[in-house]
């Protein structure tokens, strides 16, 4: 961009300026401070944010979590239901990844050079990985328990479901972000858009894409976790009725799995990601 | 100028070339005449419409106006693909290759246009003709390099495999963009020699926009230059003179 070397009292420059308020970050962030403002307001809070004899519960809630449940036949259904949701997350993604990558290449419209195909090509599979991440996996298992009953497959397929949707959709961008410069060399020694697509495309967004998928994989254990409220099993199951008994020792205990779950994850997969980019 | 018998029409032709930009005239009104086997070295400041000349020639940009033949026949009348391939091929200041693939595979890339897609998949887990690969490695220098990522290597090694994968290539004419402007002053001439001496092998055509007027006198045959997109001057290198040389880049105030 060319520095402005018009002066500043100009009233050209005032009216831009004053229209820029309208495009740049001020207008931006005093509509979002105004939104937020308006949605505490729109919630019915009753007349007070706690209920009365809630602030007693909590208090027990918290002093459990020095005392979790540590006895043996408990930590051993812990971990049980932990592995339980691990294959349920490792499942879940396995099969996102199965669906999102060949619908995240037909998003990406990298395979079709004529405009005419590509245009509504993108749109349309845009509009269907769309459509799958805007309905929750809850909601999926939900329809799913409903549909074909408590079966293993509901959970990884309403796990799967929208977390293709998501994984495709940023497959798509990744695909279409790598350097132009490679991807012309290969075109110019004969290479059709599908082997650009293998030799310059994948290759190049690979670390991105697999970076990505190690930091859902963590998100779908929180997810595989909470499929268990529909009573799939795992450790949200077991959660769910440690709570309505009010044992709130054992309730910390499973949570405690569950963040050390997460943490695994994540240091095997900022492992994964060094060794990727080193 | 080297007029052998073998080819009666030019490998590169152009006529009357013009390339616009939002009215802007990369190239203006440019014709153009190269014979196989000839070495031709585009001179001119930045902006003077190098690369856009070397990439009307590889078919990467479409002229506004006129037309480029390649031996004899229209460019436009080419779709892009292998028979492109087998004419032009065309490096670049070391932005080209796929920085996360192997070497090998990289060399490989030269073959693509004449392999089915089935065995470029397959190459990428089992290489395919790995003897070629082997041998154009050989050829530039670093057989040892193989198996490496291609990131792991320095610039001038990997204009080496940018110069392999053109020998797996093995085009007509070889397009060259500023290939050695990064390196310096020692290797860019062994880059150079290299280049040249890959290229007299095979009779091929080189062209290729260089800073340099030492590597232009030593390496090529003929010289354009180029200013603000048309051409300046056209003379066999014996010919260009300093006089000539300032007065496209400006080093002097111009003669009437």
């Amino acid at each position: 961009m060319r520095p402005s070397t018009a002066s500043t009292t100009s009233p050209q420059a005032t009216r831009r300026r004053s229209s820029d308020f309208f495009r740049g970050r001020g207008f931006l962030t005093l509509l979002l401070v105004a939104a937020l403002l308006w949605s505490l307001t729109s919630l019915s809070w009753g007349s007070s944010p706690v209920h009365p004899g809630g602030l007693g519960s909590i208090g027990q809630f918290f002093q459990a979590a020095i005392q979790p449940e540590l006895s043996a036949g408990f930590l051993g259904l812990a971990l049980s239901s932990a592995w339980k949701t691990i294959a349920y997350a490792v499942a879940g993604i396995c099969l996102a990844v199965a669906m999102g990558l060949p619908l995240g290449i037909l998003a990406s419209g990298v395979l079709a050079r004529r405009t005419r195909v590509r245009v509504p090509g993108v749109a349309g599979f845009r509009f269907l990985l769309g459509a799958m991440r805007a309905v929750h996996e809850l909601i999926w298992a939900w329809f799913f328990v409903a549909a074909v009953g408590l079966s293993p497959a509901a959970a990884i397929f309403a796990l799967a479901i929208p977390y293709a949707g998501i994984l495709g959709r940023i497959y798509a961008d990744f695909l279409n972000d790598v350097p132009a410069e490679p991807l012309r060399a290969l075109r110019a020694s004969g290479a059709s858009e599908t082997k650009v697509l293998l030799y310059g495309r994948l290759p190049m967004a690979l670390p991105d894409m697999l970076s990505y998928t190690f930091y859902r994989f963590e998100c779908a254990i929180r997810s595989a976790a909470i499929m268990g409220f529909v009573g799939v099993g795992g450790l949200g199951m077991q959660i769910q009725l440690s709570l309505s008994d009010l044992y709130f020792n054992e309730v910390w205990t499973l949570l405690y799995v569950l963040v050390g779950l997460v943490l695994i994850v994540d240091l095997w997969s900022s492992w994964v990601r060094r060794y990727l980019t080193s | 100028m080297a007029t052998n018998g073998r080819s009666p029409s030019p490998i590169v032709l152009l006529e009357g070339v013009s390339k616009r930009y939002n009215g802007h005239a990369a190239v203006s009104a440019l014709s153009l005449e190269i014979r196989e086997g000839e070495r031709v070295a585009v001179l001119g400041p930045s902006g003077s419409g190098k690369t856009t000349l070397l990439h009307l020639i590889a078919g990467i940009e479409q002229p506004s106006e006129g037309r480029v033949r390649l031996a004899g026949q229209p460019l436009s009348s080419m779709s892009a693909g292998t028979k492109l391939a087998q004419l032009v091929g065309m490096m670049h200041q070391q932005l080209d290759l796929v920085p996360h693939l192997s070497v090998k595979h990289n060399v490989q890339a030269g073959r693509l246009g004449r392999w089915s897609l089935w065995k470029s998949l397959v190459s990428l887990v089992s290489l395919r003709e790995r003897e070629m690969v082997e041998q154009a490695l050989e050829r530039v220098g670093i057989p040892e390099k193989l198996h490496e990522r291609t990131s792991h290597l320095s610039g001038g090694e990997q204009q080496r495999v940018a110069m392999a994968r053109l020998l797996a290539q093995q085009s007509r004419v070889v397009l060259a963009d500023e290939p050695v402007a990064s390196l310096d002053p020692a290797r860019a001439e062994d880059l150079m020699q290299l280049l040249t001496s890959i290229v007299a092998e095979s009779n091929k055509t080189l062209i290729a926009s260089v800073h340099s007027t030492h590597l232009t006198r030593t390496y090529f045959s003929r010289a354009v230059g180029l200013r603000k997109g048309t051409l300046e001057f056209d003379l066999p290198v014996e010919h260009l003179t300093d006089e000539a040389l300032n007065r496209l880049y400006n080093f002097a105030p111009s003669h009437p």
